[in-house]
């Protein structure tokens, strides 16, 4: 079993529990216990926080590592923007001695210190390395397939990413998240545009909605041309943008998709047999049942 | 006043209308933009990339090339007054397909800091600092989203400083020693007195 710490953010536990609580179970089939990051905050948000002072960026992120240090435990987490903040700043703080400096002299007024003793994971690249879990284990692990449905995914932007600053190879046509999901037993099915942002990152969601919610629009479009079951993301805040969007898309541009979104490890969730129940499938804007049907 | 290259006088003349003159011009900008986005924009050869791979250029008058230009040229009011600033979702699409090397979000992301500074900044970034000074969260708790994570066998409040909030003070602290929350309030403040 390998252990780590499970820093949540905001929305998963927030919006979309059923995220929180799939991690969690299918981890724990997997080789892989989450154990709860105790006080944890926001990353925080890196649109809004990066914008207004990276300092304070690079000091509040610093405080959910070193959580995370004294524990001295590696971090999982199931967001892309909790990435850019979490991954970003420990690596950023471990070869930058003066932003290491800075950032310490803050936290001594917390009595903290940054030693970065610790890595940062996001579950979905646990779950693709084979030395830790892997394409076979999971497949392994399946036991109501998704046989039949049709599945696109959104990798979102700030996993992978800056590519040159992150490790995830190419950031033009990635397909290492198809294979987790043809893992479960359903179709990986690509799209035009595929690595096209969801529009709601670098606080543009808060600032111009409209805007916003124009560029998933654009990629709604493109999965309509494929007729997908569902879409699934990595990231809640993509979720979000794609699932409560779509609502706010039928009120302000009178179009309507009806397409289910699900976070991979609510999907993961489904195949291992986790009902939707389990998973709080309610809680999703845009109701889950016609791809349900096809599965349950 | 550009320097004579002792060229015959009619082409330094012709050369000299060429550069550009602005009164806005302040070299400081390009090395702060340099020094916080940790980029270097002075490499740009305005190949046009970054605003092709932009997802809010196409529904927008925002072009990052242009903000990289002016980071460059050290139009320091022309950038930070511009409200296109805000369009970038920071995707980092122009930062992966830059053939010059620059992080033309880093750039932008820089000059948001630089307009901070001058009190320049849409209020709904503010209000995710309130939020965070408050509760540690930028998104709150409800009580349907309670009542579903009891039912997932999870706590009703997750493990965070959400059932924590004895770490909150922490955290402004943090937010305090920048002065953040009390610049957040005056700004939210101006702008919302103002309307």
């Amino acid at each position: 079993m390998n252990s780590y710490a499970f820093y949540l953010g905001c929305i998963a536990p927030n919006r979309y529990p059923g995220i929180e609580a799939a991690a969690i179970k299918t981890g724990k089939k997997l080789g892989i216990d989450l154990i709860p990051l105790k006080g944890a905050s926001c990353c925080p948000a890196p649109g809004a926080f990066g914008s207004i002072d990276l300092d304070v960026f690079y000091a509040m992120a610093a405080r959910n590592l070193v959580l995370a240090e004294q524990m001295k435990s590696d971090i999982a987490l199931v967001c892309n923007g909790c990435y850019k903040s979490i991954w970003e700043v420990n690596h950023k703080l471990k070869h930058n001695d003066d932003l290491r400096d800075n950032v310490n002299e803050v936290l001594k007024e917390i009595d903290m210190e940054f030693k970065g003793t610790i890595e940062v994971y996001h579950l979905a690249e646990l779950l693709y390395d084979p030395k830790i879990v892997g394409i076979e284990k999971i497949r392994e692990s399946v036991t109501n397939p998704l046989t039949g449905t049709r599945i696109a995914v959104h990798y979102g932007c700030h996993l992978i990413k800056p590519k040159k600053e992150r490790h995830f190879g190419s950031t033009d046509r990635p397909t290492w998240i198809e294979e987790m999901v043809e893992a479960l037993g359903a179709e990986a099915v690509e799209y035009r545009n595929k690595m096209l942002c969801c529009g709601a990152g670098g606080g543009v969601r808060g600032y111009d909605i409209v805007h916003a919610l124009d560029i998933a629009n654009e990629k709604l479009i493109n999965l309509q041309e494929v007729q997908v079951d569902a879409l699934t993301d990595i990231c809640p805040f993509c979720q979000l943008q794609f699932d409560r969007g779509q609502i706010e898309i039928q009120e302000k541009f009178g179009a309507t998709y009806n397409l289910p979104v699900l976070h991979y490890s609510e999907l993961l969730g489904l195949a291992q047999g986790m009902s939707p129940q389990d998973l709080a499938l309610d809680l999703h804007g845009i109701s889950c049942e016609p791809f349900l049907q096809k599965i349950l | 006043m550009a320097k004579s290259k002792g060229y015959p006088e009619a082409l330094e003349n012709k050369l000299r209308d060429r550069a550009v003159h602005s009164e806005d011009y302040n070299p400081e900008f390009t090395r702060k933009v340099e020094e916080i986005s940790r980029s270097i924009p002075h490499m740009c050869f305005q190949c046009g990339t970054c605003t092709s791979s932009c997802p809010s250029a196409p529904r927008s008058s925002y072009r990052i090339r242009k903000f990289v230009r002016r980071a460059l040229l050290g139009l320091e009011d022309e950038a930070l007054t511009d409200p296109d600033l805000w369009l970038c979702t920071t995707c980092y699409s122009c930062t992966d397909r830059c053939p010059r090397d620059i992080a033309p979000t880093d750039v932008n992301m820089a000059m948001r800091n630089l307009a901070f500074e001058r009190d320049i900044i849409p209020v709904n970034f503010l209000k995710t600092v309130q939020a965070i000074y408050k509760t540690g969260h930028g998104v709150p708790n409800n009580d349907v989203n309670k009542a579903a994570r009891v039912k997932l066998g999870l706590t009703a409040d997750p493990p965070t400083t959400h059932m924590y909030p004895e770490f909150i003070p922490g955290i402004q602290k943090i937010l305090d020693h920048y002065k953040l929350k009390a610049n957040a309030d005056r700004i939210i403040k101006e702008a919302e007195g103002g309307k």
